[in-house]
């Protein structure tokens, strides 16, 4: 009997010791063109955090762009032909159609051969014709992509990338990773997507800092806000640019226009309840709203059946933030920004 | 229970004080130790993933002279200098070179990545310019 009380005594010590330290661990991860950083706190972490790296791995070598043995690439050389692939591509690309929908065009996975004709796919920046632009543009679309079960048709010209929401959907596929695990918090940084799990291990709030566009290679922050289980994406202009002749021509192309969205912003982050939103709906989104503009992509906000919340910074020195982050946000001093709250 | 009280202590109970003991001070330590990165002092950590094995190097910047580290990692050569209050990759043989021209950072926060190499020299700690956030979207 005593012995028995004794192993219950070592058993509840356990527990507390358990309860004093979280299983914790983190892993970074050089994958999608980017440094990838995963945190996991409570659960079974390690195993959380390795299957995490297994995912991203998998998911870079089926959706590379680059990759000539991604099934992406088979469908891109594919020359107008049906190619089979797994049914999670079909109904990815699916999912980029309903955004490319939502937003009027505004995100686009057929853009792909019009970016790479200003050589940010291959980093041989290059300013091309118009003429050309416009005659990659006929391609342009998702009327010419055709959809079945597993397989795959892109009409002779058209190419598509997944890499505006490759991440996003990494970050929801690491949500459900995490979740199996029981992870109770956690941080997964995407290259510019972020999700949050819980809150901190403390029990406060994270504390995202919205990078300053004015200042991309500085710990500087254009805003800060507290936020706990959710999903953030930034789409800036100044995450890929390149020079010529003294004008600047960044990344995020306009589909309407086949050039870099002119659009007075300089950066787009999306954020959205875990339980309300995915990651890739916020890789979509902040690059849709970033080609549109201030004004339209506040009118989206307000009359879009998604739910999600926005920080704007504009060219002018602005930071528009919408009502819902209202109490999240907090100004940043030094950052030089005016901020305005709209509804 | 037919057991009659046994005076003796049995290996089993040894056994089980040992666990107890064990468990105990393991809680002390986990809860005195705290959290080792939010120290005062400004840190250069360089951290290399080659051919999937983490390598992790820390250098404290405080009263250090220049330093010049080569590192090797995924098939290219990079040469990292730290000062006292700098960190910089003053020349590599990566074909993008990001990292030569993100130029030397100064404040806890800042980073300096090479994809092609798989590195990533990062300051952390420190007191100067860490506006205290735990991530950064962008
Ligand atoms: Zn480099």
């Amino acid at each position: 009997m005593k012995r028995l009380i004794a192993l219950l005594t070592a058993g509840v010590m356990i527990a507390l010791l358990a309860g004093c330290r979280k299983q914790e661990a983190s892993a970074q991860i050089f994958a999608m063109d980017t440094v990838m950083g995963v945190t996991a706190y409570g659960g079974s972490a390690e195993k959380a955090v390795k299957a995490a790296e297994e995912e991203i791995l998998r998911l870079e070598d089926m959706l590379s762009r680059t990759d000539p043995k991604s099934q992406v690439s088979r469908l891109n050389g594919s020359d107008g032909a049906a190619v089979a692939v797994d049914e999670e591509i079909v109904s990815l690309i699916r999912e980029a159609g309903t955004y490319s929908q939502a937003t009027g065009g505004a995100f686009d996975i057929t853009i792909a051969p019009v970016v790479a004709a200003w050589g940010f796919t291959t980093d041989t920046y290059q300013v091309p014709e118009q003429a050309d632009v416009d005659a990659l543009l006929a391609a342009v679309g998702m009327e010419h992509v055709t959809l079945a079960e597993s397989q795959v048709t892109l009409e002779r010209g058209t190419e598509i990338d997944l890499g505006g929401i490759a991440k996003g959907y990494a970050s929801d596929k690491l949500e459900a990773i995490f979740e199996e695990h029981q992870v109770e918090h956690g941080m997964v940084e995407l290259g510019g997507n972020i999700l949050l799990i819980g809150s901190k291990p403390d029990g406060t709030a994270w504390r995202l800092g919205v990078q300053d566009p004015a200042k991309p290679n500085e710990a500087a922050y254009a805003a800060i806000v507290q936020l706990e289980d959710a999903f953030a994406v930034t789409s800036g202009s100044y995450q890929r640019y390149f020079e010529q002749d003294g004008k600047t021509y960044h990344h995020i192309i306009d589909p309407a226009t086949g050039r870099p969205a002119d659009s007075g912003l300089t950066s787009v982050t999306v954020v959205t309840d875990r339980g309300s939103g995915s990651g890739t709906m916020c890789d979509a989104l902040s690059t849709a709203l970033f080609v549109m503009g201030e004004e339209q992509a506040l009118e989206f906000w307000r009359g879009s059946d998604y739910a999600f919340e926005l920080i704007l910074v504009t060219e002018d020195g602005r930071v528009v933030v919408t009502k819902g982050l209202e109490e999240a946000l907090m100004e940043t001093k030094e950052s030089g920004y005016t901020y305005e709250i709209v509804s | 229970m037919r057991s009659s009280p046994k005076l003796k202590p049995g290996i089993w109970d040894a056994l089980v004080a040992l666990i107890v003991l064990v468990m105990a001070v393991g809680c002390a330590c986990a809860v005195w130790t705290g959290d080792s990165d939010g120290g005062g002092e400004l840190e250069a950590v360089v951290r290399m993933d080659a051919d999937g094995t983490d390598t992790e190097i820390r250098m404290r910047l405080d009263g250090l002279n220049r330093v010049e580290r080569t590192v090797t990692s995924n098939g290219y050569t990079l040469q990292i200098v730290l000062t006292e209050t700098e960190a910089w990759v003053e020349a590599s043989d990566c074909p993008t070179q990001d990292c030569v021209h993100t130029g030397h950072i100064s404040r806890s926060g800042q980073s300096i990545v090479c994809l092609p190499a798989r590195v990533i020299v990062q300051l952390v700690g420190g007191d100067g310019g860490d506006p205290g956030v735990d991530a950064v979207v962008g």
